[in-house]
């Protein structure tokens, strides 16, 4: 954060030089910058996807071999028997649900790695606090301030663009709460100041407004509002309008699907993205969950195509992103009265990339006998997340510690990064 | 209108009456004035009055702030509360719109989703089930429109619409402002989404039945009429929480009469005609999946009554689960199995049986849990049926944890996204006091000083809606299109009516400040007072009675004033016209315009074509130029182009940081 001033007032400069946007002004400005990432060098970048609603783990990946799966659940249990809409088999085990078809491949060729029975050791089964204990890092802390995503900025050890951490949402998720820059936006062609037909007055317009925010006696609409104005700069809105994906890369056109696409833009403009944020919704199925198809492949058939056209989308950039899944929790291990689930414990997350020891489902799991389940009633806690999530941060964004990431947790992180 | 309808709408409006009787004999029982200690926080009465506007209200409009002055901030906030000021106004604007007063069972058959379209197009032989896909062929839109017609169906948009835009026209030129603030934030209390497709119907009424009438009454009312809402119920899930665990689903002549419905159902689906018959699938469905579903049980707990940390624990929310399961919604569907058994039956021997029906909520006792239950460590018999429900929600609704969550949440609204604690135990102490009687903790808010002092003025950020409302209402703007409205309010991040989690939209001012959405909060100030939305327009100069301010910094002064009543602006009036006369910035604007002709705006896309493009530019330049010899540097910077001084200053103003705050 030294530089950041600095920056800033280069930044401002190249308002001038270019007008909105531009990258060769921001080259320059970073030059200046002394320690900002070089924005040629490809950053390391982590991609989250925050499934919302809590999704059904023992449904996206199926223990079918264990024989009470059946019994808990009649009317929804999958094998991998069945000819067509069977599950893929990953390991005699666990089967992969057939709306993941997109995904199966990288799980084959072992760039994909799955872990299951994971979850908070806070037993909460409400979204809003599940979703908050995970997002702050801090399952038994509510009055965590910080988000686990900003935090992770703030040991990367070198200065940030705007662009840094980056949210496809409207609003800031709680992961990326924070003293560490992050913008959320859910369509990156808003990001300029719009005076239709009339873009001269636009510039004086927004020299006029960076003006007032500068000034403004509210730190909350100061902060944001220089951090508007930096990224504006950054961003050459002319180059989003003409993208095109990788050669038959087709996104799915749904919310996800148009969060990750805008991802890939931002990598591939090389702005110095290194976090990123999406949200899938729709998880929460406590009615009609259906197996094959339904309202829950419909959802993972979305969820999975999104991030296969993602990931094939960046192609020369494939090396340097890493992709990983969360929810808050997972649902009952028996089906419910509707035909669905309801809110339960442990889940299983996705974790997607080239420095990934893939082709593996990760897990402690007992058995889904009663005398194993939490409560009676639900796949336990196994895995904490925060071993999934650290591993992931430390080892591919190179964190040289993790000290602060994850307060009050001693745990040990997994092992599913290479290196 | 059939008999059995009128019974019912006369039953409610004698209610109202009644219920307005007694709120004015509460008034004349010598209920002491309200007194507001707003000079003991150093305000005068016009700065009291600008900030009771500011949050009891959607805006002030102009010349309001001296009104209020004048007739006195407690008679305004009487007749707030109280809500019975003529709304001609918004009525006239609401006219139009046909939907607002229909009953759910109208809707559910009038207005159809798009689900239910698909179901009449199959029925009707339009498309065949298994291949939906010539659904996007224009011929079948044809045809499916015309069927609809002659048939007096509508597609479910425009009632959806019609919901969006009465909030819109409410909220601008409703007279009774606090009634459709507290509509607002209530609805978020209890909020139920139209992204839910079996909940989407029953929006409208939900808000005009169930939080409407009761904002500023009482808060169990609130709380037994959203729990007996369709809306909610299938919201929630609760209307498919059931149970046999009752004396009369174990009845042997019952099962044996269900076992022979069941047997003829089968073998009627097992005849071809009927395997495509939407409801008999529907209804078959229904039969598979039965049982208990604890969405509304929890959500009771943790989002309506006593807040996360209340004290509940998971086998409370199995137990409440339990002692709700027969709160359903009445059969609505004209031709559904569940209406034409309801229309057989007689109701005297229902009633006998324990069954309920109230407007569209049926308590079903045959789906009843009737076992012993502990709820937060009292015990419940299982033989009080209905009773038992609402025993359970009069219980929570009394709770101290409650009282402490719903007071924290008015003072979040209404004073800073960071309430004292003192304040807001007082507000719970009286909220004990008087059984929860909303209009009560509200004056115990505003006669707290906590309300007035400085560190509350200005410090609450205004939503996307609360912004868009208050930029319509200081400029006495017409909104031709109130849709308009809607499409700013997604783009900045509130599509309200949408929101998917039942904890509605987050009140603090982080949840809505962040990079993107507070850009297009200036882009929102500048296409609204350039007048660049279709269908919202605005005359500025009107506001200044028609006289033109003689300079940019006079026009700034002017209009600052105007939108920004008893806002102390003269740092900003004098930075920002310092800036824009600053002839080096106009200089770098120049030059850098000169280097990078193509870079310009995104919005150069729907312009005609690129030579006019380059034209235009280049007049603009030329323009420019021609003012920059005359040197006046700020109105060089605003007048070139389209748009004029007056109204960029107005944009300017809007998209400031002072005008988000409230």
């Amino acid at each position: 954060m030294i530089h950041r001033r600095a920056f800033m007032k280069s930044g401002a400069l190249a308002l001038f030089a270019t007008g909105f946007g531009g990258l060769p002004n921001f080259i320059a400005s970073a030059a200046s910058g002394q320690k900002i990432l070089q924005p040629y060098k490809k950053n390391k970048v982590m991609v989250c996807i925050f499934q919302r609603g809590a999704m059904d783990g023992l449904m996206a990946v199926s223990p079918y071999a264990d024989p009470n799966l059946k019994i808990l659940r009649p009317g929804l249990y999958m094998s991998p028997l069945e000819k067509e809409g069977g599950l893929f088999n990953l390991d005699d085990h666990f089967g992969l649900h057939p709306a993941m078809a997109s995904l199966q491949p990288f799980f084959a060729d072992k760039r994909m790695a799955i872990v299951h029975g994971v979850g908070s050791p806070n037993n909460t089964r409400s979204h809003f606090d599940a979703q908050d204990y995970m997002e702050a890092g801090t399952p038994f802390n509510k009055g965590t301030a910080s988000g686990w995503l900003n935090r992770v900025a703030g040991l990367m050890g070198h200065d940030a663009t705007p662009f840094r951490a980056v949210s496809l949402t409207n609003a800031l998720p709680r992961s990326f709460y924070g003293d560490n820059e992050a913008l959320a936006i859910s369509n990156l062609q808003d990001f300029a100041i719009q005076m239709r037909n009339n873009p001269m007055a636009g510039k004086t317009v927004s020299q006029s407004f960076e003006d007032l925010y500068d000034q403004t006696s509210s730190s909350l609409l100061n902060k944001t509002g220089k951090e508007s104005f930096d990224a504006m700069k950054m961003l050459n809105v002319n180059e989003l309008k003409n993208y095109q994906p990788a050669k038959d890369v087709v996104y799915p056109q749904t919310a996800l699907g148009n969060s990750l696409k805008q991802i890939a833009v931002l990598i591939k403009m090389q702005v110095g993205l290194e976090l990123a944020f999406a949200e899938s919704g729709g998880w929460d199925t406590h009615v009609n969950q259906g197996t094959t198809n339904g309202a829950f492949a419909r959802n993972l058939k979305d969820f999975s195509d999104s991030i296969a056209a993602f990931w094939k989308d960046l192609s020369a950039y494939q090396d340097e992103v890493t992709v990983m899944t969360m929810t808050e929790f997972g649902r009952t291990a028996h089906q419910n009265g509707t035909g669905g689930t309801d809110h339960g414990r442990a889940s299983c997350l996705f974790v997607l990339g080239n420095d990934v020891q893939g082709g593996k489902v990760y897990q402690n799991i007992k058995s889904l006998a009663k005398e194993d389940l939490e409560d009676k009633r639900d796949l336990p806690v196994s895995t904490d997340f925060r071993a999934v999530f650290s591993n992931v941060a430390q080892s591919h964004l190179k964190l040289q510690n993790s000290k602060g990431l994850f307060p009050d947790w001693n745990g040990k992180p997994l092992d599913l990064m290479r290196g | 209108m059939n008999p059995k309808r009128m019974l019912r709408t006369f039953t409610v409006g004698a209610g109202f009456t009644l219920l307005f009787a007694f709120t004015q004999a509460h008034q004349q029982g010598g209920n002491a004035k309200i007194k507001m200690p707003y000079k003991k926080a150093g305000l005068n009465t016009r700065q009291a009055a600008a900030h009771l506007l500011s949050r009891f209200s959607f805006g002030a409009r102009p010349g309001e702030v001296d009104a209020l002055a004048a007739m006195g901030l407690e008679e305004w906030l009487e007749q707030q509360l109280a809500g019975g000021l003529n709304d001609s106004a918004a009525n006239e604007r609401l006219k139009s719109m046909n939907t607002l007063q229909l009953s759910n069972e109208t809707i559910a058959n009038t207005y159809l989703t798009p689900p239910q379209v698909l179901r009449l197009a199959v029925r009707n032989k339009l498309v065949v089930r298994d291949s939906v896909k010539g659904q996007d062929k224009p011929e079948y839109r044809e045809q499916i429109r015309q069927l609809m017609v002659q048939q007096g169906l509508k597609p479910f948009v425009e009632l959806q619409t019609q919901l969006i835009n009465q909030k819109i026209i409410r909220a601008a030129y409703g007279a009774n402002q606090l009634h459709e603030v507290l509509t607002d934030f209530w609805f978020n209390h209890f909020n139920v989404s139209l992204t839910k497709p079996q909940c989407q119907q029953f929006i409208l009424t939900f808000e005009r039945d169930a939080i409407r009438p009761n904002v500023t009454g009482n808060f169990k009312d609130m709380l037994v009429a959203t729990a007996k809402h369709p809306a909610m119920l299938e919201y929630l899930d609760n209307a498919s929480s059931i149970s046999d665990n009752n004396a009369l689903a174990k009845n042997p002549r019952r099962i044996q009469q269900q076992q022979n419905l069941n047997k003829a159902l089968e073998a009627r689906m097992g005849d071809s005609s009927m395997k495509n018959n939407a409801i008999a699938q529907q209804l078959v469905n229904a039969k598979r999946v039965q049982g208990l579903n604890e969405n509304y049980a929890r959500e009771v707990m943790e989002l309506h009554t006593l807040g996360v940390d209340g004290g509940y624990t998971q086998k409370d929310v199995t137990e409440v689960a339990r002692a709700l399961t027969g709160w359903a919604v009445k059969p609505l569907l004209d031709d559904g199995p569940g209406k034409r058994l309801l229309d057989k039956t007689n109701l005297d021997q229902m009633q006998k049986r324990g069954f309920v029906l109230e407007n569209d909520f049926i308590f079903r006792a045959d789906k009843h849990d009737e076992g012993e239950k502990w709820i937060l460590g009292k015990r419940f018999d299982g033989k009080g049926g209905y009773q038992e429900g609402m025993e359970v929600l009069d219980m929570l609704s009394r709770q101290k944890a409650t009282a402490k969550f719903i007071s924290k949440k008015l003072a979040t609204r209404f004073v800073s996204d960071q309430p004292s604690d003192a304040l807001v135990q007082k507000m719970a102490d009286r909220f004990l006091k008087t059984d929860g009687n909303i209009k009560e903790v509200l004056i115990t808010m505003v006669e707290s000083v906590e309300f007035w002092q400085t560190d509350a003025l200005r410090e609450k950020i205004k939503s996307p809606f609360e912004l868009v409302i208050s930029a319509v209402r200081s400029t006495n703007a017409d909104l031709k299109q109130p849709f308009q409205v809607f499409n700013w309010c997604s783009r900045m991040g509130q599509r309200f009516y949408y929101y998917q989690a039942p904890t509605g939209f987050p009140d603090k001012a982080s949840f809505w400040i962040n990079t993107g959405s507070l850009l297009n909060r200036m882009n929102f100030g500048l296409a609204f007072a350039t007048g660049k939305i279709p269908g919202i327009s605005i005359n500025l100069l009107a506001l200044n009675q028609n006289h033109e301010p003689e300079s940019a910094e006079a026009a700034l002064k002017t209009y600052s004033q105007l939108l920004l009543p008893e806002r102390n602006q003269e740092e900003n009036i004098k930075r920002l016209t310092a800036m824009l006369a600053d002839k080096s910035v106009a200089d770098k604007i120049e030059a850098a315009s000169a280097k990078h002709p193509g870079e310009a705006s995104m919005e150069e896309t729907d312009a005609m074509s690129t030579n006019k493009n380059l034209n235009n530019r280049q007049q603009q330049k030329n323009d420019r130029n021609a003012m920059n010899r005359k040197d006046k540097p700020f109105t060089m910077a605003y007048q070139n182009g389209n748009n004029n001084t007056v109204s960029q200053v107005a944009g300017v103003i809007i998209g400031s940081p002072e005008f988000q705050r409230k």
